[in-house]
Order: structure tokens, then C-alpha cells, then sequence
């Protein structure tokens, strides 16, 4: 496990996003500034650059920043309550906010494009989640208003392929949201952890979720259709996500971002302990309904004294044993899983 | 005026005349002093109240014992006790003890801050917004409460001292 430190954002870093295939990172901070960052060149990936700055549209911190499927758009969630898209003009490789998305009522957490990019998904303080539709010339148009959540939602992430979301929330469950004939609904809620859910994601076939949560654990959720093998009851004939495991005794304090990597299937959890920990199915003991997962490498302090609060895995299998994480320090970090 | 205010009679505690007597090792700048709960007491203990002219060690919502410090893990819990079980104003005195250990401790401390077991009606809720570092973050960000909090902070800096002198 070795790391390139990256420094630049002059406040903590909230997240960070990886261009769906280039080697170029996004990173968000309190500094209300998205920074864009390259390795020094193509065979050179032990220095890392801030090749442009994102700033100017939000009077807040930027808590959230996605890419579109394509890469040619970023969409960032703020504090301000606005979600501001910037767009890539390839001619001058610069980058611009053509749109400005306003509704919210107070702080929004997080935002997430949809597989196809045909949708954008926000959350905020103010308890609702609001799809929107992605039409021409950077115009957006809100779908639906969803507030079943009762507190602060934390986070939101589309399914890998379908239309389906899924959100975490301070009211400690997660919902999955689905549409029927342009209605969007609640389909299911996932209840298990006993304190906030601060993130989630998706395994690369999407019928699984991992979660972490201030409870200090991850969990793992898998999907049963109607009419399973296993006998899982599935009310109104929408798929029932269960807990099929449960990573407690890891992390000693709240877990506040999963990655779970598309390509090998492994998962990184980053926490307020200072610590990232790696998981992988312990293929030995295979049991699809009762997996079990074990600690493959944990890296203590690995942002110093600090907090760490984002990670992710390299999406693609160019570089599959890349990790980025991002912290209270105000630095960037990329790791290489080493074996 | 008074009629508006939350708590408006308030027990008023004597304030223990706790103050840290200096030992040799502590006068001697070659000899490290780890941070103790006794130096977190001081840190926080002369944070005014947000609705009458006292500290929160006069009202009693901070005390010594209820401060938890391990040096060695950087830990810390602080435990505060509102005036009255229904305290509105427990959110804010908990997001003043945190901003100012915030801005006073070395960045290695994780702090944890709770109302006291069984001294407010809410204190779950009141314990999950004063830990969501989100949540304060957000707080931090608005000016007019970020005024408020910085005026209860402005006799941090007594340390108890005023009480010393009485």
C-alpha cells in the first residue's frame, strides 16, 4: 500500500469522484471549490497535479461532486441549497457551471447521476430526495419530491445499471426508490443499523448495497426478487433487500464513506478513526444468502491524526488496485493495493 | 423580556474555587504536561450561558467530574448537564463546548459531547446532532449562529480565573 499526497484544498475534503475512464480525480471541500487532479504524466504516477479549479458558483461548502457516465459534466451539491452542473468544453479544456439547480430547502448532502445519465438524483438536510431529469441544453426538470425519509439524508446513489436509487439517511434506514408509470416510490427500507447511514454503494451487478454508518459497522444488503428460492417475503411484488451480513468490531468510530470496487469486488471503508480498511469475500466459506468477509489490509492513520471522509476505487480495470481517499487535512490521497 | 426566556430563574451554583496548583514538573518548560481533564475543565468551564450573564460553571452544566480525558488514545467525552430537562438551548451549549475545543485542543483529540444520562428529555436526539460533524459544520457555516456562539465564547478565555479573584 503505498500513497501520493496531493495538497491544494485549503479547508477539510468531503469526497472524492473518479472520472468514469481517464486518469483524473474530483475532489470537494469546505474551500467551496472542486479541484481536478492528473497524475504528472502518462508513466509518472507518483506526483499528482491540481490541473484546474472548479469555484465561483457556490457560496458554501461543496459537500458532493459526480461525473456524468460521459465525463463531460460534473454536478455539485452544496450547502448553499444548489446543485450547480459544470460542463467541459473540449476546444479550451475548461470547465464552466451552465446551470444552477434550486428547490431544496437547506443544505444538500449529496448528488448522484444515473447510469444511463439520463436522471441526477439530490438530498438534503431538509428530509427529501428530488429526481430530476436531464433534457437539452443543460435544462433540468424535477421529476418527483420524495420525503419519506424523517430526518437528514446523507447520501444518494443509482443502481449500476437500472433506474433504481438508493439513499442513506440520519434517520438511520436505507430507502430504495423506483418508478412506476413516471411515479416515483419508496420500494423498500432497509432497517438495521442503529445510528446514521453515511454512505453506500452498489456491488457491479447492483443486487447488493453495502452501507456504513456512525454504528461503526458496514453492512451488506442483497436483493430478492418475487418469488425467490430462499423464501423472502416480497411485499407488493417489489424485490426485498435484506441483511445478509453485518462488518462489526472494525472501524472504533463513525464510518463515513464505502467504496465497493466494480472490477475485484473488493470494499474500502474509511472512518473517523483515522484508519481505510479493505474487505474481501472469504471465498472458502461461500454461502450466497451468509457471506463472510474478511479484513484483507487496514492502514491506520492513514491521513495523520485526521478523519478521513471519502473513498473510491478506481472504476475501471486500468488501474482496479487504485484508491482514493480524501480527508479533515484538506489532502488528497491516492493509494495502490499492493499483494 | 424575562418571561421569554427558557430557564428564567435559574439555580445559580457556587463556583468551586478548583484551581490547578502547579507542580514543579508543570513550571518546568523541559517536562511535557499531557493534556488532563483539568486543562479541558479550563478550557470550557467560563463559556457564558446564551441567555443569562454566567458561566456554565456557575450554572453547573459543566463540572470536573464529568470530563473524560485519555491522553494517550486522544480521546475525550465531555458530559454536560442542562439547567432543566427541556432545555431548547442544549443543542447551542453543546455546539459551544465544541467549538471551542475545536479551536483550543491539538487536531489529534476526537471529542465526544453528551448531555448527561438522564438530564434531558431529548438528549438522543440532542447527542446525534452535537457528534454529526456534518451537521455542525453546516451550523458553522451561518453567521448569525456562529455570532451567537462566538459571544457565549468571548469569557472562555478566563478560565476560571474571575472566580479566582472573587
Amino acid at each position: 500500500f503505498f500513497f501520493v499526497s496531493s495538497t491544494g484544498h485549503q479547508d477539510r475534503v468531503w469526497q472524492a469522484a473518479w472520472h468514469p475512464t481517464k486518469t483524473l480525480l474530483a475532489t470537494c471541500s469546505g474551500d467551496k471549490t472542486v479541484r481536478l487532479w492528473q497524475p504528472a504524466s502518462h508513466d509518472n504516477f507518483s506526483e499528482w497535479h491540481c490541473v484546474e479549479t472548479l469555484e465561483g458558483a457556490h457560496k458554501r461548502t461543496i459537500r458532493s461532486v459526480a461525473w456524468s457516465p460521459t465525463g463531460n459534466e460534473i454536478a455539485t451539491a452544496s450547502f448553499d441549497a444548489t446543485t450547480g452542473i459544470w460542463e467541459n468544453d473540449p476546444r479550451e479544456n475548461d470547465w464552466e457551471c451552465v446551470a444552477t439547480l434550486e428547490g431544496h430547502e437547506n443544505e444538500i448532502k449529496s448528488v448522484s447521476w444515473s447510469s444511463t445519465g439520463a436522471l441526477l438524483a439530490t438530498c438534503s438536510r431538509d428530509k427529501s430526495v428530488w429526481i430530476w431529469e436531464v433534457e437539452q441544453d443543460n435544462d433540468f426538470e424535477c421529476l418527483s419530491v420524495l420525503q419519506e425519509h424523517t430526518q437528514d439524508v446523507k447520501m444518494v446513489t443509482w443502481h449500476p445499471k437500472l433506474e433504481i436509487l438508493a439513499s442513506a439517511s440520519y434517520d438511520d434506514t436505507i430507502k430504495i426508490w423506483k418508478e412506476d408509470d413516471d411515479d416515483w416510490y419508496c420500494a423498500d427500507t432497509l432497517q438495521g443499523h442503529t445510528s446514521t447511514v453515511w454512505s453506500l454503494d452498489f456491488n457491479a451487478e447492483g443486487d447488493q448495497i453495502v452501507s456504513a454508518s456512525d454504528d461503526q459497522t458496514l453492512r451488506i444488503w442483497k436483493m430478492y426478487k418475487a418469488n425467490n428460492p430462499q423464501g423472502v417475503m416480497t411485499p407488493n411484488g417489489d424485490a426485498a433487500w435484506k441483511s445478509i451480513c453485518t462488518l462489526s468490531g472494525f472501524h472504533e468510530r463513525c464510518i463515513y464513506s464505502v467504496s465497493w470496487s466494480k472490477v475485484n469486488d473488493r470494499i474500502a471503508s474509511v472512518s473517523g478513526d483515522n484508519s481505510i480498511r479493505i474487505f474481501e469475500k472469504d471465498m472458502e466459506r461461500e454461502d450466497p444468502d451468509a457471506p463472510v468477509y474478511k479484513n484483507l489490509t487496514t492502514t491506520t492513520d492513514a491521513h495523520g491524526v485526521y478523519d478521513i471522509n471519502g473513498v473510491a476505487w478506481f472504476p475501471t480495470e486500468k488501474h482496479a488496485d487504485w484508491l482514493s481517499t480524501v480527508g479533515d487535512d484538506g489532502l488528497v490521497r491516492i493509494w495502490r493495493l499492493v499483494e | 423580556m424575562a418571561q421569554n426566556l427558557i430557564n428564567a430563574n435559574p439555580t445559580v451554583y457556587n463556583t468551586k474555587t478548583l484551581i490547578r496548583k502547579e507542580t514543579e514538573a508543570e513550571l518546568d518548560d523541559d517536562i511535557e504536561d499531557p493534556i488532563d481533564a483539568q486543562e479541558v475543565f479550563d478550557l470550557i468551564r467560563s463559556i457564558s450561558d446564551p441567555e443569562h450573564p454566567l458561566t456554565l460553571e456557575q450554572l453547573n452544566v459543566t463540572q470536573f467530574e464529568h470530563i473524560q480525558v485519555d491522553n494517550q488514545s486522544s480521546k475525550i467525552l465531555i458530559e454536560f448537564t442542562p439547567t432543566i430537562p427541556h432545555c431548547s438551548m442544549a443543542t447551542l451549549i453543546g455546539l459551544c463546548i465544541r467549538v471551542r475545543l475545536l479551536r483550543s485542543l491539538p487536531d489529534r483529540f476526537k471529542v465526544d459531547i453528551r448531555v448527561r444520562k438522564g438530564t434531558h428529555q431529548s438528549e438522543g436526539a440532542v447527542n446525534k446532532q452535537l457528534n454529526d460533524k456534518e451537521r455542525v459544520a453546516a451550523a458553522l457555516e451561518n453567521n448569525h449562529l456562529l455570532e451567537v456562539v462566538n459571544q457565549c465564547l468571548a469569557t472562555a478565555s478566563l478560565r476560571g480565573t474571575e472566580v479566582a479573584a472573587n
